[in-house]
C-alpha cells in the first residue's frame, strides 16, 4: 500500500487531475469566466507536470549556497527554468482574455457564450 | 552574410521602442516599421543567397547545443523567411492607408511581433524556443484580429483565443513527456537519442503535439475558429493570417513528422484528413455570402491541399507541398488584399452587392481574377505548376488510395472553380456604378501590382523556384545532414 | 449533447494518461537521469558564477527564452493597452474606503517596494529574480492605486520606462555580439566572487533590467484595466 501512495503520484494525479478539469471547463461551461479560469487552470496543471518530470527521489533544489551538499544531491534545473517562462505565458494569455471579455461585455450586455453568437454560417 | 539573429532582434527593438514615441509623433511608427520591414526582406534575401546550398547553425549565448539554444537555418528556412518577410513587407504598405487611428503605433509594434514569432518559428532548433515563438505569433494574433474593436472582431479573437490556449496545454504537455523520455530539448539531439527511449511515451507526446499544433494550422476538425477569425480581422491581418501563419504550423508538424521522429506512420491518416479538410472546405466556401468568409473557407481547403501534398511522402510530393506554400501564400494575399479595398470602396461585404465592381474599378477586377485563377491552378500562372507537381507525385506512387485522393482533389479543385466563377460573374455583368472609382491609391496599388506581376511572370522562373523548393524539400527529410550541421 | 461528448474524451484522455503513462513515469528510477539539466548543473558553477542554477538556466543558457516571455508580457501589455482605449476615464471614489485600508496601504508600500528591489537584485542567489521581484513591486503600486489618491496612474511615464528597460535588455545581448565568441548574449562580464551580489557577469544587469520592465507594464496594464470604465449605462458609477 505504501508503494502506491506515495508522493509521485500524488502530483501526477494533481496535475493530470487539474487538466481534465480545465479542458472540461472550457468544452462544457456556458459562462465566459468560468472559460478563462478552467484555461488557467490547465495551465497550472502541465507546469505541475513540467516540474515534476524534473524530479529526483530525496533530492533537493538546485541552489549552491553556503550549506549546499554539492550537485549529486540536487533535482534537475532545467524544468524549473521551463515553467518560469511557462507562467508567465499563461499569465499574459489569461490577462489578455479577460480584456477582451470586458469588452465583449460591452457590446453585448451578458457573458453566456450562447448568447455571443453574431457571426453565423 | 547577415546573422539570422538579425531577423529576430531588430524587430523585437523596434517592437519595444515603438510605443516610447507614440504619444509624440504617430506616423513616425509608420516609418519605423517599414524600414525594419525593409531591412528584414533584404536580409532575409541575402541569408537566401548563401544558406541555399550550404547550411548553417548559428549559436546563441555561446553555449554549444545540446546544452544552449541554436538557429538552424538551412533551404527550407531560407525559402520561408523570404515567404513570411515579403507578404508580411506588402501587408504593412497596405495597411498604412487604412490603419490610421490613435492606436496604430500599437499596431505596428504587435505586427512587427508577429512577424518576428513567423521567423523565430521557422529558424530556431529547439523545441522549447519553438513553444515561446509560437505564443508570441498567436497572443500577437488574437490582438490583432480584436482590432476593430468590433462585435465580430471581439467575438472571433475570443474563439480562436479559446481554442488556440487548449492548443498550447497540449504542446507544453508534448515538451514535458519529450524531456521526461529523452532528457533533452534540442532537435537534432531529440532526433539522435529518441529510438531509446520509450515508445509509448514518444507516441503520446507526437499526437498531443500535432493536435496542438494542428489547431493552429487549421486542420479538420479543429478549425472551427478559422472562418469567423480570417473574416472578422483588418484585411492585411487576414492576409498576413492565411498566407503564412497556418502553413508555418503546418510546417512545423511536419518537421515533428519527418525530420525529428521519423514518424512516417502517421501519413496515410494525414492524407485522408487533408483532402477531407480540402473537400470541406471548398463545399463550405460555396454558399457564403460574405467574401471574406468564402477566402477564410478557401484558405481551409488549400491547408488540405498542402497536408495531402506532404503525405504523399516522396521528394517531389513534399517539394510541390512547398512550391504549393509559396502559391498560396501569394494568391491568398493578394485575393484578401483586394476583398479589403473593395469592402473599403464599396461599403459592404456581401458578393451580392458587388454587381458590375469590376466595370467601375478595372485594375481590382484584374488582380483578383489573377489571384483566383492562379489560385486554381490555370497555366500559366504559378498555381499551375504546383498542383501539376502534386497530382503527378500521387499518381506516381501506384497505391489505390491515393489514387481515388487525386480524383477527390480534383473534385475540389472544380468546386474552388465554381465559386470563383460565381464571384467573377457578378463583379463583371451588371450597370458600372459611381464613377472615380477607378484612381487607386499608391499604397494599395503597389502591392496587389506587385503580387499580381509575380504571379503572372513566374512561369518563366519556374525551373528555378522548383529548384529551390526541391531543396528546402530534401531538407525537410534529411536528418542526418541536420544532426551533422547542428551537433557536429 | 456537447458536454456528452466533452466528457467522454477527457474521461478517456484521463483514463489513457493514468494507465499508460503513469506506469511508466511514476515508478521509472530517476536516480540515474541522464539529461541536459543534470549536465548544466555539473557545470555552472564553474561556467557562471552564480549560485543558482535556475537563473543561470533562464539568464544564460535558455536566454532567448526569456526575451521571448518578456515579448509575450509586452504583448499582452500592449493588447489590453489597446482594448481598453475609449472607454469613459473613471474616477475611483476614495473617499469610501476605510480608513485603515488606507494607512495600511500606505504603511505596507515601502516595504513591498524594497522586498521586490532585494528579490530582484538576489536573483542569483536565492530564487526569485526579475518576474517575481517585478510582481511585488507592481501589487504594491497598485495597492496603493486602488485604495488612495496618492498615486496618479500616469500611462506614458510608465510607457517610457518600459520601453527603455527593454531596449537595455536587447542593447546588453547585442554586446556579445561584438565579443570574440560573436553570438547573442554573451556572458561577457568577470564572475566576481561567488556568492555575492557582485557576481556572475551579466545575470544582475539583466535580471534588473527584466525586473524594471516587467514592474512598469504590470502597473500599467492593471491601471488600464482599472481606471477605464466598461458597461452598460444602467450600470451606477
Amino acid at each position: 500500500m505504501n508503494n502506491i501512495i506515495n508522493i509521485e503520484t500524488l502530483i501526477f494525479t494533481a496535475s493530470i487531475g487539474l487538466v481534465v478539469i480545465g479542458i472540461y471547463l472550457v468544452i462544457a461551461e456556458k459562462n465566459l469566466i468560468k472559460i478563462i479560469i478552467g484555461l488557467n487552470l490547465a495551465d497550472s496543471g502541465v507546469n505541475i507536470f513540467i516540474v515534476f518530470s524534473g524530479y529526483i527521489k530525496n533530492k533537493t533544489a538546485p541552489i549552491f549556497s553556503k550549506g549546499s551538499l554539492g550537485f549529486e544531491n540536487m533535482v534537475d534545473p532545467l524544468p524549473q527554468a521551463l515553467v518560469l517562462t511557462a507562467i508567465v505565458i499563461g499569465f499574459g494569455v489569461t490577462a489578455l482574455s479577460l480584456a477582451i471579455a470586458i469588452r465583449l461585455y460591452k457590446h453585448y450586455g451578458t457573458l453566456d457564450i450562447s448568447k455571443i453568437r453574431g457571426l453565423k454560417w | 552574410m547577415v546573422n539570422p539573429i538579425l531577423l529576430i532582434i531588430v524587430p523585437i527593438a523596434a517592437a519595444f521602442f515603438i510605443p516610447i514615441i507614440s504619444k509624440a509623433a504617430k506616423s513616425l511608427a509608420k516609418y519605423i516599421a517599414f524600414f525594419v520591414g525593409l531591412f528584414n526582406l533584404i536580409a532575409a534575401i541575402y541569408i537566401f543567397m548563401h544558406t541555399i546550398n550550404t547550411p548553417i547553425s548559428v549559436i546563441i549565448a555561446g553555449y554549444k547545443p545540446p546544452v544552449g539554444i541554436n538557429l538552424y537555418v538551412g533551404p527550407l528556412a531560407a525559402v520561408l523567411s523570404i515567404v513570411i518577410t515579403f507578404i508580411g513587407f506588402l501587408s504593412m504598405i497596405y495597411s498604412f492607408k487604412y490603419i490610421n487611428d490613435d492606436s496604430s503605433p500599437l499596431f505596428y509594434s504587435m505586427f512587427l511581433l508577429l512577424l518576428t514569432g513567423a521567423i523565430g518559428m521557422v529558424l530556431t532548433a529547439d523545441i522549447f524556443n519553438l513553444f515561446v515563438f509560437f505564443e508570441i505569433l498567436c497572443i500577437s494574433s488574437y490582438a490583432l484580429v480584436a482590432y476593430d474593436r468590433n462585435r465580430d472582431g471581439l467575438e472571433a479573437s475570443m474563439k480562436y483565443l479559446i481554442q488556440g490556449s487548449i492548443g498550447s496545454v497540449l504542446i507544453l504537455f508534448g515538451i514535458a513527456l519529450i524531456y521526461f523520455s529523452i532528457g533533452t530539448l534540442n532537435m537534432a539531439d531529440i532526433a539522435l537519442k529518441y529510438q531509446n527511449a520509450n515508445k509509448n511515451l514518444i507516441t503520446i507526446a507526437i499526437i498531443l503535439m500535432i493536435t496542438g499544433f494542428g489547431i493552429e494550422a487549421a486542420i479538420f476538425p479543429l478549425n472551427s475558429w478559422l472562418p469567423d477569425a480570417h473574416s472578422s480581422a483588418p484585411s492585411s491581418i487576414s492576409a498576413v493570417l492565411s498566407g503564412f501563419v497556418i502553413e508555418v504550423a503546418l510546417i512545423i508538424i511536419m518537421k515533428i513528422i519527418f525530420l525529428i521522429f521519423s514518424a512516417t506512420y502517421f501519413l496515410t491518416f494525414f492524407a485522408i484528413v487533408g483532402v477531407i479538410t480540402l473537400l470541406m472546405g471548398e463545399l463550405s466556401a460555396f454558399k457564403q455570402e460574405n467574401i471574406k468568409r468564402v477566402l477564410a473557407y478557401s484558405s481551409i481547403g488549400q491547408i488540405g491541399l498542402i497536408l495531402f501534398a506532404f503525405s504523399i511522402n516522396t521528394p517531389q510530393g513534399i517539394s510541390g507541398g512547398i512550391f504549393q506554400i509559396i502559391n498560396h501564400a501569394v494568391s491568398k494575399s493578394l485575393l484578401f488584399l483586394s476583398a479589403g479595398y473593395v469592402i473599403h470602396k464599396t461599403g459592404s461585404k456581401n458578393v451580392s452587392d458587388y454587381k458590375g465592381i469590376a466595370k467601375s474599378m478595372p485594375f481590382l477586377g484584374i488582380v483578383f481574377i489573377i489571384g483566383a485563377l492562379s489560385l486554381i491552378g490555370i497555366p500559366p500562372f504559378i498555381g499551375f505548376f504546383s498542383k501539376f507537381n502534386i497530382i503527378l507525385a500521387a499518381i506516381s506512387k501506384h497505391s489505390v488510395l491515393y489514387i481515388v485522393l487525386t480524383a477527390l482533389v480534383l473534385l475540389g479543385t472544380i468546386f474552388e472553380a465554381s465559386y470563383f466563377f460565381k464571384i467573377a460573374k457578378i463583379m463583371y455583368t451588371g450597370k458600372k456604378r459611381k464613377e472615380g472609382y477607378a484612381k487607386v491609391p499608391f499604397a494599395v496599388l503597389f502591392p496587389l501590382g506587385l503580387l499580381a506581376i509575380i504571379i503572372v511572370i513566374s512561369f518563366i522562373y519556374t525551373n528555378g523556384i522548383l529548384n529551390y523548393t526541391n531543396k528546402a524539400g530534401a531538407d525537410l527529410i534529411n536528418k542526418i545532414a541536420f544532426i551533422h550541421a547542428v551537433l557536429g | 449533447m456537447r458536454k456528452l461528448i466533452g466528457l467522454i474524451l477527457i474521461f478517456g484522455f484521463a483514463f489513457y494518461m493514468f494507465t499508460i503513462v503513469a506506469a511508466i513515469v511514476i515508478p521509472s528510477d530517476s536516480s540515474e537521469k541522464k539529461s541536459v539539466g543534470i549536465d548544466i548543473l555539473q557545470n555552472s558553477v564553474r561556467q557562471t558564477g552564480a549560485a543558482n542554477a535556475v537563473t543561470s538556466i533562464v539568464v544564460l543558457y535558455r536566454g532567448f527564452d526569456t526575451l521571448g516571455e518578456v515579448t509575450v508580457l509586452f504583448l499582452s501589455a500592449l493588447g489590453i493597452a489597446l482594448l481598453m482605449k475609449g472607454g469613459r476615464s473613471f474616477k475611483h471614489k476614495t473617499e469610501d474606503e476605510s480608513f485603515i485600508l488606507k494607512t495600511g496601504s500606505h504603511l505596507l508600500f515601502p516595504f513591498m517596494f524594497l522586498f521586490g528591489i532585494y528579490i530582484i537584485a538576489h536573483g542569483h542567489l536565492t530564487p526569485g529574480g526579475g518576474f517575481p521581484g517585478g510582481v511585488i513591486i507592481a501589487t504594491g503600486f497598485f495597492i496603493v492605486l486602488m485604495t488612495s489618491d496618492v498615486f496618479k496612474f500616469r500611462d506614458y511615464f510608465l510607457t517610457i520606462i518600459e520601453g527603455f528597460a527593454g531596449l537595455s535588455f536587447i542593447v546588453l545581448g547585442i554586446v556579445g555580439l561584438f565579443t570574440p565568441e560573436k553570438s547573442f548574449l554573451v556572458n561577457f562580464m568577470n564572475k566576481g566572487v561567488f556568492n555575492t551580489v557582485f557576481s556572475a557577469g551579466i545575470i544582475p544587469l539583466i535580471y534588473a533590467a527584466i525586473g524594471i520592465k516587467v514592474s512598469s507594464e504590470l502597473s500599467g496594464a492593471v491601471g488600464n484595466l482599472f481606471v477605464s470604465k466598461y458597461g452598460r449605462r444602467s450600470e451606477n458609477e
